[in-house]
């Protein structure tokens, strides 16, 4: 993938980028938010990664100026704000997803690899595959194979998540925030243990075992 | 000096001044109107009188001749007051009357004449009736040998002699004299009145306000639980006393509770902070191998998460009790976010070994911060899972651990109960576990923050509900009652 980084800490800068290539990504590096708007709206990439808070320009007035120039580059936002009134703001200025420093690099990663697939056609799709797993969105009908699987609501959303971002890691915050809506961290492993209930209606019995634990980072469907 | 100038100063006596100046200017100007109008009806009424008398005599001279004339002409003349009468030759030679040294060209035609004279003179003493108290005015002026003033009416009659009828206008001018000296007096009378009780007035309102600036320095000077006095008349001054003693209580709070944060960072963020420090030190110094640099590592990482979520927590609980308005509430489903939280928990307590029981009484709304109303209770439920079914106290398993999650709407409030059936908490301890960084030394072992129920008072608050943590016999039941409106 291909990624710009807008970011004037440049030790924190050195070590995302050192971080990103290690994971396979290339990124360019903007430490202003001149230079950084210049880039992004100069180049293509795959993802935006910008800074809140920048000199000579600020993040939020370089996504509103490029979704003006309708460019629809998915972009996540790095804040030491954190709020979620910060958040909801940031959000509507054009941004697609949202950090608070200090995070984890391998929640950092699992976001930008969920974002750069939001404008895949695939994620429209009415039913989504994971070897012989599979989910119709109209009908909410689970199979695994030819068996029917019964889920709670909430499981299926989280399913359906799950397997929306199949092959991608998806951290335990990124579902907290995407399947029951909670901005904070609970203390306890409240996702694992519906990950594990999940599990076991899914891959229970089953040769191949789809739903993965990643360890540090979170969850993954894939065949 | 300085009071007065200070009394001065305040807007009571600039007010009363004003008002004071006002009502002379318009004293005056009624004054004016007031003898001007009197003056003008007591001319209208003399001529009136003089006509009147003037169609007598001449009635009289008609029918009975010049004697009857000349003896009421006399008669009257001999009476007190300020009639003025003649009656004789052009030349003036007086036949019958009072005035004396009638000016020769007042005699000569008929017509009304206004002329000054010398009572002296005129009214010639020898002949003059013995002062009586009625005519005291008249002899006033003769007394003061000032000239006097007259108008009078001459009427021609047959055998060219001369009728003279008039009045002394001195009464007039008395009369005149006499509203301007009474209503003078009233003004000035109602100055003093009116600046005394206008410096009294300015006095107690400068009181009051010294009071206010009083407790305004002394809060300057770092005594911050000074208040302004409150009387028990409710006036205005007691209205804006209780606004700034509110305000006041207010800002306290908010410094206690800087002051508590800034206390709280030092002593619990140290000591992880420290230890994260040795820690790293330690690996540097022994680690040798990479699986021991790496364990180094990875508890590092968890330490300093564990420290970022305390350091978040904190802020969050400064930020609520600051009452910052960002954390919008809106009308929401209570019902379903408590039913979220429960579904969302369900699970976990059941791994834990106990049983949630749900009693959620649906479509309850009310103005709530669905975020936060939904972290307070994972945290209560987070703090029963901890202490009731994984505690070291509830070592004493008995298989019918249970937490109880329920919603229910009272007749004056909504309340939210969770509660567990697990060791509990002594009474002496209850209020404490409200407060920040409060672990109870039976839990020192256990992990967390100790955040967590300063933080759900924090939101309780926001909320402008109250909670309580009670003995739930055995367990812990801790009770959020927000009132409806």
């Amino acid at each position: 993938m291909k990624i710009l980084l807008i970011e004037d800490d440049r030790e924190a800068a050195s070590y995302l980028i050192q971080a990103l290539d290690e994971a396979g990504h290339v990124t360019h590096h903007a430490s202003d938010g001149e230079t950084g708007y210049a880039m992004a709206s100069g180049m293509d990439y795959d993802v935006l990664i910008i800074d809140r808070m920048l000199p000579r320009r600020d993040g939020i007035s370089i996504i509103e100026s490029l979704r003006a120039e309708d460019n629809k580059t998915p972009v996540l936002i790095l804040s030491a704000l954190g709020e979620v009134e910060d958040r909801v703001t940031d959000l509507r200025s054009g941004g697609d997803d949202y950090l608070t420093k200090p995070y984890a690099f391998s929640e950092l990663l699992a976001r930008i690899e969920v974002l750069a697939r939001r404008l895949n056609p695939a994620e429209a799709a009415t039913n989504y595959q994971v070897g012989d797993l599979t989910l119709d969105r109209l009908s909410r009908l689970v199979m695994r194979g030819e068996e029917k699987i019964l889920l709670q609501p909430r499981e299926y959303r989280l399913l359906e998540y799950l397997m929306k971002y199949s092959g991608q890691v998806v951290t335990r915050t990124m579902l907290l925030e995407n399947v029951w809506d909670y901005h904070f961290d609970p203390q306890t492993n409240v996702i694992d243990v519906h990950m594990s209930r999940l599990r076991a209606k899914i891959d229970r019995g089953q040769k191949s075992q789809l739903l993965q634990t990643i360890r540090g980072a979170g969850y993954m469907i894939r065949e | 000096m300085n009071s007065i100038s200070q009394l001065w100063r305040t807007t009571t006596v600039r007010l009363t001044a004003l008002f004071i100046l006002i009502f002379v200017v318009f004293s005056v100007i009624l004054l004016g109107y007031v003898g001007f109008q009197s003056s003008i009806e007591l001319q209208r009424l003399q001529a009136r009188d003089v006509n009147w008398e003037v169609r007598q005599f001449e009635n009289l001279y008609e029918r009975r001749g010049m004697r009857a004339l000349a003896i009421a002409v006399q008669r009257l003349a001999t009476q007190p007051g300020p009639g003025i009468y003649y009656f004789g030759k052009p030349d003036g030679e007086m036949i019958a009357g009072n005035f004396h040294a009638m000016p020769v060209d007042v005699l000569a035609n008929a017509g009304q004449y206004s002329f000054t004279y010398s009572p002296d003179i005129a009214f010639d003493r020898r002949n003059a009736p013995p002062p009586t108290n009625r005519d005291e005015e008249r002899q006033d002026h003769e007394r003061e040998g000032k000239l006097a003033h007259a108008v009078v009416r001459t009427i021609i009659l047959e055998g060219d002699f001369r009728l003279v009828v008039g009045r002394d206008i001195v009464q007039r001018r008395n009369f005149t004299q006499i509203i301007v000296r009474t209503m003078s007096l009233g003004v000035v009378g109602i100055i003093i009145l009116s600046a005394i009780a206008g410096g009294l007035t300015a006095r107690r309102v400068l009181k009051r306000i010294n009071a206010v600036n009083k407790t305004s320095n002394e809060i300057r000077s770092g005594n911050m639980s000074q208040r302004v006095p409150v009387t028990k008349r409710n006036d205005e001054f007691d209205q804006l006393a209780i606004g700034l003693n509110d305000m006041l209580d207010r800002i306290e709070q908010l410094m206690q509770g800087l002051k508590e944060v800034t206390d709280n960072v030092a002593h619990d963020l140290k000591p992880p902070l420290t230890r994260l420090r040795n820690r790293a030190e330690a690996a540097l110094r022994d680690g040798r191998t990479d699986e021991e640099h790496r364990q180094a590592l990875e508890s590092t990482i968890v330490e300093s998460d564990r420290l970022i979520s305390t350091f978040n927590g904190l802020l969050l609980i400064a930020r609520l009790e600051a009452g910052s308005n960002s954390e919008a509430l809106s009308p929401l489903n209570l019902s379903e976010i408590v039913a979220d939280v429960g579904e969302l928990y369900a699970p976990v307590i059941e791994d834990a070994g106990g049983v949630l029981e749900t009693d959620i009484q649906n479509d309850i709304t009310f103005n709530a911060n669905r975020e936060l109303l939904a972290q307070a209770l994972v945290n209560l439920l987070e703090n029963a899972i901890k202490y009731a079914l994984n505690g070291e106290h509830a070592n004493a398993r008995d298989g019918n651990e249970k937490i109880t999650l329920s919603l229910t709407r009272h007749a004056q409030q909504i309340q939210i109960i969770v509660a567990d059936n697990g060791p509990g908490i002594p009474a002496q301890d209850r209020v404490h576990v409200l407060e920040r960084f409060v672990r109870l030394e039976k839990s020192r072992t256990e992990t967390g923050s100790g955040l967590g129920l300063a933080l759900v008072s924090a939101v309780v608050q926001l909320h402008k509900g109250s909670i309580t943590i009670e003995d739930n016999e055995p367990g812990v039941r801790a009770v959020i009652s927000i009132p409806t409106p």
